[in-house]
């Protein structure tokens, strides 16, 4: 790894850490507020790929084991980890490497715009929703003892918010590409 | 900005070795997901609350350290009651908030840079194998702790200027100019990194 990956690396889990900060939107429409970061992993797949964008949350995991207050609303430590929603935070590194690759399969130069939203869109909701929840449901569904069917269920709430962070990281990931890609000079 | 969730203290866990501790946060979830008897979670739940609540932190403090998660836990506890019998619930609830609490209080008596010399002792047996070396692990840390209040600077930049427009400020108009600005820095720093010969390349 030379030292722009590396760089690169510590500059978007700490983009992600800003994220955090930013004041959460709510909407009218969707009962649970919107936090900028959680967007993150879907953002580092989609922008730096997916090496160095998995490398960038495991770096962003470890801030939070050593008791750094990084998650959104000032969290961290181990016991965020060791709480019922601790797999979707380990699941992130995950998250994010197969939102890269897929991001990395579909996205080139040259083609047309549509078929570049498409591919950030897919590689967001496969890698940001379909992965983490694939992680983060059955992880607390064995921690906390709920059924597995019924934590399913209940996590489909959240479903409508995660659509449309997967668009919002859809058209920030286009945008980035744009101005600065970063994708093609993989790591 | 980035202040650590470590608080002072002289009590006997704080004297504890790191590696003691940490351990012992493992075999303790280890044991804990292997029982299901209430007369073993429920002691552990008290000892843990005990070794928390005795670190000198304020009441206030300490509530506000765990309590999103406990509310996640108490959440999910209240489903489960419709679910699954209720000795079963009132074991998964002690032994979560006996590890949540165990956990935390791991956290409030370890300084960063302990736990660094442990995950250089850990990034060992990675370092052999040739996959990273353990000095980029710190540095990629050293950068973001460095380079935290400087991106949010620059967030605040980015909104102040939405504001002289008299724009909304939406995630979307903010996130990619944020990104594209701080990612540009990417080579400068890199650069500066190897003309200071920090990796020895």
């Amino acid at each position: 790894m030379n030292t722009r990956d590396l760089v690169l690396i510590a500059l978007f889990a700490a983009i992600v850490v800003v994220l955090g900060l930013i004041p959460p939107i709510t909407l009218g429409f969707i009962p649970v507020p919107i936090t900028a970061q959680s967007m993150g992993v879907m953002l580092a797949g989609c922008i730096i790929g997916a090496k160095r964008g998995a490398l960038s949350f495991l770096l962003f995991v470890l801030l939070v084991a050593i008791g750094l207050p990084v998650l959104s609303g000032g969290r961290g430590g181990l016991a965020v980890l060791a709480g019922p929603s601790g797999g979707f935070i380990l699941g992130w590194a995950v998250a994010a490497y197969v939102t890269g690759i897929i991001a990395e399969r579909f996205i080139h130069e040259g083609q047309p715009e549509s078929r570049q939203f498409g591919g950030f869109f897919l590689a967001s909701v496969v890698g940001g929703i379909i992965v983490l929840y694939g992680i983060g449901v059955p992880w607390l569904s064995t921690v906390t003892g709920t059924p597995l069917l019924a934590a399913a269920t209940g996590s489909l709430a959240f479903i409508p918010g995660d659509l449309l962070k997967a668009a919002i990281a859809t058209l920030a990931a286009r945008a980035v590409y744009a101005g600065y890609p970063l994708l093609p000079a993989r790591a | 900005m980035l202040t650590s969730l470590y608080v002072e203290g002289r009590s006997w866990f704080h004297r504890l070795p790191v590696r003691a501790k940490l351990i012992s946060l493992l075999l303790l979830s280890l044991s804990l997901f292997a029982t299901q008897s209430l007369y073993l979670l429920a002691p552990a739940f008290l000892l843990s609350g005990w070794i928390y609540f005795s670190l000198g932190l304020t009441l206030r403090q300490a509530l506000a350290r765990v309590g999103f998660v406990f509310f996640t836990i108490l959440f999910l506890a209240v489903v489960n009651l419709f679910l699954l019998p209720l000795n079963e619930v009132g074991a998964l609830v002690l032994r979560l908030m006996a590890l949540v609490f165990f956990a935390a209080a791991v956290t409030a008596t370890t300084t960063i840079s302990a736990f660094m010399d442990e995950i250089t002792i850990l990034l060992k047996p990675l370092e052999r194998m040739g996959l990273l070396k353990a000095a980029d692990v710190s540095l990629a840390l050293g950068l973001v702790l460095r380079f935290v209040p400087d991106i949010f600077a620059r967030y605040e930049a980015i909104r102040e200027a939405h504001r002289a427009r008299g724009l909304p400020i939406r995630p979307l108009t903010i996130i990619g100019p944020l990104i594209i600005l701080t990612l540009k820095d990417a080579d400068t720093i890199a650069a500066a990194i190897d003309a200071r010969g920090f990796r020895r390349q």
